[in-house]
């Protein structure tokens, strides 16, 4: 079958003063178009390297990565709105920044405005918006690049549980819609399930796979309806067992 | 509108009113004080002037001495100089955080002529550029330059990590990144720099008219006290003092402009 994306063998160390830092460890992945795939793994054992490595922003590793051309976005934890352009301004920021500030591309982006009940904040500054509402500025901003393959590092942890659900639920409506690929990743589990077709467990760093789980749920039309899936728990299960809390 | 929204706004009202009452009531008892004692010679009217003689002898100034011409040399003096101070003061900065190798080497340097009191190289500037508005100028640009330097530059270096790593995963360039996040994320340390400069300018502008100059109100400062004329010594003071509090102003007009949404 044709990949969208091949990770093979990386391999990453940082330089420190204190000493050489081992984050990753021989990482394999392959990617299908349309997949989502969900990377978990304790905090700091190199899930954000890895991300970088895979969206270009970091060159300085062993191993390769097969792509064509990808167009890939990248969402951070926090939205990182910029308190002194409007919401509308930060919205496009990536659009300005990649000189696309096309017709079409600002269509899509007020497509998403009205999709997520935005319109009436446009002129607004970032200050008088809710956590929620500005990591949803933050996926337009990422989206209005319409990306081939989405980077999503734990995008949701800072958000409250309601507002986590919500968001959660927007990304996965239009992840699927649009057919985007993605990576998640996440510390949490149940997230992890919900919202992807396979999950790669990662351990403490340096990050060696520990185990890549497929998730098949009957139900996909929404995360609500995945929640509800009769073998939920036997995934929630072996990936809790694959984390290993207790390992030292 | 509910009665208590009204109840509310109209305190907000009176409080501001009452401010600004008591703001002018501060001002007519100091005068009214001012001129009480030194009339009834409680207080040397010789040193201390009064605000009659002091309103008198401007008056007097502005016939005979040409008094908006010094005001006008001084204003340009500290306009030139702070406009100089301030954007010399943000290329350096500008180009020291681009370029951190060369901030670490220059560090040293910058600190040792942070401490130095710049007056001290008054005499060096008289002898070098001559008695005229060059010099006053070059003295208050020492002395202003090096602190507008260093505010802006810690200015830049303030931008937070965070928006650094989503700038880099925009695939924004350096000139960019500069642009719509390092700089109007200094906005607010700018505007310090802004105060922090017009001071600085001050006291470097009548610095140098103290020693050098033939005009401007330093010069008249200096020139009542030879002739042991002290209402035109206040009255100079007085001039100087609403100077910096309309310039002052500016800077906070455009402080609230510039932040607004900050
Ligand atoms: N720029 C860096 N220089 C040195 N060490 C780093 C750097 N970035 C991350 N690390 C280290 O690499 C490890 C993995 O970091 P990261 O990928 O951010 O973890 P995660 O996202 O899984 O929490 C951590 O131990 C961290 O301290
Ligand atoms: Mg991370």
């Amino acid at each position: 079958m044709n990949n969208l994306i091949e990770i093979h063998n990386i391999t990453k160390n940082y330089h420190t003063k204190e000493g050489e830092i081992s984050a990753i460890k021989d990482f394999n992945l392959n990617l299908k178009k349309g997949e989502i795939v969900s990377i978990v793994g304790p905090s700091g054992c190199g899930k954000s390297t890895l991300l970088s490595i895979i969206a270009n922003l970091d060159s300085d590793y062993q191993g390769e990565i097969i792509q064509h051309n990808l167009k890939i976005a990248y969402m951070l934890q926090n939205a990182a709105l910029l308190p002194y352009l409007t919401i509308y301004e930060n919205a496009i920021l990536g659009l300005k920044i990649n000189h696309q500030l096309t017709k079409e591309n600002l269509a899509y982006v007020d497509y998403l405005f009205d999709l997520y009940n935005l319109n009436d904040f446009k002129n607004n500054y970032p200050k008088s918006l809710s956590g929620g509402m500005k990591q949803r500025i933050a996926l337009i901003r990422t989206l209005s690049l319409k990306p081939d393959l989405l980077l999503l590092d734990e995008p949701f942890s800072a958000l409250d549980e309601q507002s986590k659900l919500i968001i959660s639920e927007d990304v996965y409506k239009i992840i699927k819609e649009k057919n985007i690929t993605a990576i998640l990743v996440t510390h949490n589990i149940e997230e992890a399930i919900y919202f992807s077709d396979k999950i790669v467990v990662l351990s403490k760093r340096p990050a060696i796979i520990k185990n890549i789980i497929s998730i098949n749920c009957e139900n996909n039309t929404s995360i609500y309806e995945r929640r509800k899936d009769p073998n939920f728990h036997k995934y929630f299960d072996t990936i809790w067992k694959d984390l290993d809390i207790n390992e030292s | 509108m509910s009665p208590e929204q009204k109840k509310f706004l109209k305190n907000l009202k009176l409080t501001k009113y009452k401010v600004i009452f008591l703001q002018i009531a501060i001002l007519v008892i100091f005068l009214g004080l001012w001129e009480f004692l030194t009339f009834k010679g409680i207080i040397s009217p010789f040193i201390y002037s009064s605000p009659s003689k002091i309103f008198s002898t401007i008056i007097d100034l502005i016939h005979s001495h040409n008094f908006f011409i010094h005001i006008y040399i001084t204003l340009k003096e500290v306009l030139i100089a702070f406009f100089l101070g301030i954007s010399l003061g943000f290329i350096i900065a500008l180009i020291l955080y681009e370029w951190k190798f060369l901030a670490k080497v220059i560090d040293p340097y910058l600190t040792m002529f942070n401490s130095l009191p710049k007056v001290a190289l008054g005499p060096l500037i008289i002898i070098a550029g001559g008695a005229n508005i060059k010099s006053v100028i070059l003295m208050a640009l020492l002395i202003n330059l090096i602190i507008s330097i260093i505010t802006i530059y810690n200015g830049f270096l303030c931008t937070d990590e965070y928006c650094f790593k989503l700038f880099k995963t925009l695939h924004a360039t350096k000139l960019q990144t500069l642009l719509y996040l390092v700089i109007p994320n200094s906005y607010q340390t700018i505007i310090t720099s802004l105060k922090l400069c017009l001071s600085q300018t001050l006291v470097g502008v009548l610095m140098g008219e103290f020693l050098v100059s033939k005009q401007g109100i330093g010069y008249l400062i200096v020139y009542g006290k030879q002739v042991f004329n002290l209402n035109i010594v206040m009255s100079g003071i007085i001039i100087l003092a609403l100077i910096s509090y309309i310039l002052y102003k500016f800077i906070t007009i455009l402080e609230k402009k510039l932040l607004k949404h900050i």
